[in-house]
């Protein structure tokens, strides 16, 4: 019997074959991984580094900057009173992670750690009967992973997400691969150092990567997004990346991913660029503060637009991963969080976040929890902290509760009501020493309609000066109307709350 | 002659290297640095080596095989040696002196002056080694007894790549 196919034929088809090795990823099949048979949820974190609940319309912001979010509110449980623990990444994520505050984990100067008796007191612990992969495009965050490696299933390095990775040294030397990534780096990149082990290759690496850039370049006119140096990254890639992850993870599984827009460089994409650049929104004047580096009001607005864009950028991706999620029917069992481990400021004299003052633009982040088979929108407004978050993925996971965390269980998912007089704190220690009692920081707690921040150490009040307001956040949300004067019984008892817990977390440093 | 520079380079930069990395890592981690750069040197000297090879067929048939090899070692070395320098610049910190960017300013064709002063330079570091081995005399002949001496050296640089290459696998497996 004579064959269907000649061999004439099947070379052809053979010859066709590495073809399928290009194929787009969203042509291949989506697959994902068997749900586990005790019913227990996949948990997905996902962090926007220096998201501002600000300058986002669900939280009040006049700027439509968000419309995918806007959108996805409708299903979502909505906190708008939720703060970051620190102003900064290692702060912000340490207290995300480890559900406990700032002075106790003590990771607050800049790329710090915590104490090592919080090393292994972290979400990543408290779930370790799930798959705990991470990533982070932020350097900061990254030593923080490091630091918790024992706990992870998977840590995916930093670079791995980059423009200029190497997937030669992933692929080939995979079991040693942080040395050998090192040996690479130092062989082929030149970088700003302007030297490498190769004489000639890294001049034929740096064209490579020159060009490379050149291609995605025209997208982004405010340059490729980047963390610094030669450190770009796509969010585009990022977020098909994470798809594919997904369909591949062992479940149950915790996945923390933690992404760099809209951190300052802000680079959105061409699609976005300009959007706010001459609209006329004008927020409201505040006073230069003695703390600042006393920007002036017309760089700060143009700041804010170009932060404003890349939030666009931002919610762009956001919103086509949720739709993945959606559509590929990974949200039926699994906990979606979307939140920031700090704020940014575009006030006061203020660009970023990394300065002594602990405003609402800095500290007040977005939290929204999108929950399994969640069809409505819930809007809660009590203060509510990142410390939360761990006590709360534990809780709506059924895992046992972590006795070390210093948050609570958040509505609706707690069994009782929320406790309308709990304090709420943000700190900014940076500059002290970890093994040191603060002396020099600001710390900002939140108790009802107050809010009251007091600075202290600060060469510019005098060292031995302390500075004090007070704000009723829910009359006077953009913090025009200091109350210190006005109501300095309030201010007075607040004020004694926040030092007796000061004293309490200096004590053991003393 | 190819694996020699880019050896000798690797080596000089890794052992620069290997005390900052012992610090934040250990000595085996700062060893299996210095194993990595080797395997790299040496990937790269084959490289160098093939681009050497097709460079030699634009040499002209009639010249022996030992004048047309003395010539391209010549080249590979002048080459590495202004790929060291270029880096040494950084390594060093070196800057070009300030009269030399104030008589270039001066001139009125800064970037003009500057590419013919380079390429005048780097020219004649290729073609005054080049004609005296090229031309019929002692240049060959120094060249190739200079070739073999430095040979055997690279010889020991191919052994620290096995070596290179054993460390590497056992940390891979």
């Amino acid at each position: 019997m004579e064959s269907s196919i000649s061999r004439r034929d099947f070379l052809k088809m053979a010859g066709i074959l590495p073809l399928s090795l290009g194929l787009p990823p969203f042509l291949r099949m989506y697959n994902p991984s068997q749900p586990p048979a005790d019913g227990r949820k996949n948990v997905l974190v996902i962090v926007f580094d220096a998201f501002s609940a600000y300058n986002i319309p669900i939280y009040g912001y006049a700027r439509e900057t968000t419309p995918n979010l806007s959108r996805l509110a409708e299903r979502a449980v909505v906190y708008h009173n939720h703060f970051a623990a620190g102003n900064f990444t290692t702060p912000g994520t340490a207290s995300m992670l480890t559900g406990t505050l700032p002075w106790t984990h003590r990771a607050f100067q800049l790329n710090g750690t915590v104490n090592e008796a919080y090393a292994h007191k972290t979400v990543f612990e408290a779930f370790s009967g799930y798959h705990r992969i991470v990533y982070s495009h932020n350097p900061l965050v990254n030593t923080l992973f490091k630091q918790f490696t024992a706990d992870l299933d998977e840590y995916v390095p930093q670079d791995r997400l980059f423009l200029t990775a190497d997937s030669l040294v992933h692929n080939l030397l995979g079991n040693d691969e942080d040395i050998a990534d090192v040996g690479w780096t130092r062989t082929i990149k030149k970088g700003e150092d302007g030297y490498s082990y190769s004489l000639f290759l890294s001049d034929l690496y740096a064209l490579s990567i020159q060009n490379k850039i050149a291609k995605v370049g025209s997208r982004y006119p405010r340059g490729i997004p980047s963390i610094r140096g030669d450190n770009y990254f796509l969010l585009e890639d990022a977020i098909d990346w994470l798809q594919n992850q997904i369909g591949r993870l062992p479940q149950p599984y915790l996945g923390y991913f933690h992404f760099m827009p809209p951190h300052a460089p802000t680079s959105t994409s061409i699609d976005f660029y300009g959007t706010f650049m001459h609209d006329d929104y004008s927020p409201p004047w505040k006073p230069t503060d003695i703390l600042s580096a006393k920007l002036t009001r017309p760089d700060l607005m143009r700041q804010r637009a170009a932060y404003d864009e890349y939030i666009l950028y931002l919610d762009r991706e956001f919103g086509r991963l949720f739709d993945f999620l959606d559509g590929s029917g990974v949200l039926e069992n699994t906990w979606v969080v979307l939140t920031s481990d700090h704020g940014e400021l575009f006030e006061r004299g203020v660009r970023g976040h990394i300065s002594p003052l602990l405003y609402q633009p800095v500290v007040r982040v977005p939290l929204m929890i999108f929950e399994p088979g969640r069809a409505s929108g819930m809007q809660i407004d009590a203060a509510t902290s990142a410390v939360d978050l761990l006590p709360t993925l534990l809780h709506v996971s059924g895992e046992n509760p972590a006795d070390w965390a210093e948050g609570v269980v958040l509505p609706p998912f707690a069994p009782t009501a929320p406790d309308l007089q709990r304090v709420v704190y943000a700190l900014h220690p940076k500059e002290n020493d970890p093994d040191k009692a603060l002396t020099h920081a600001s710390a900002m707690m939140v108790q009802g309609k107050y809010k009251l921040t007091c600075y202290f150490g600060y060469e510019q009040l005098g060292n031995d000066q302390i500075r004090v307001e007070l704000y009723d956040i829910q009359s006077d949300p953009e913090e025009m109307h200091d109350l210190t004067d006005e109501a300095p019984d309030t201010a007075a008892a607040l004020l004694a709350v926040l030092k007796q817990k000061l004293d309490e977390v200096n004590r053991p440093y003393l | 002659m190819c694996a020699l520079p880019l050896h000798l380079w690797t080596l000089i930069l890794a052992f620069r290297d290997l005390s900052w990395l012992t610090d934040r890592t250990n000595a085996w981690d700062a060893v299996g640095v210095l194993c990595y750069g080797l395997l790299f040197a040496f990937l790269e000297s084959v490289v160098v080596f093939l681009a050497a090879s097709l460079l030699g067929f634009l040499t002209p048939p009639r010249w022996e095989p030992k004048r047309r090899f003395a010539v391209l070692s010549i080249v590979v070395l002048v080459m590495s040696l202004w790929a060291m320098v270029s880096q040494l610049f950084f390594l060093m910190n070196v800057h070009v002196p300030g009269a030399i960017i104030a008589f270039l300013v001066r001139s009125g064709h800064p970037a003009r002056l500057l590419y013919a002063g380079v390429l005048t330079v780097v020219g004649a570091s290729f073609v005054v080694p080049g004609v005296l081995v090229v031309r019929p005399g002692r240049g060959t002949g120094v060249m190739t007894g200079l070739i073999d001496r430095l040979g055997l050296l690279a010889t020991f640089y191919l052994v620290f790549d096995v070596a290179a290459l054993v460390i590497v696998v056992i940390r891979n497996l």
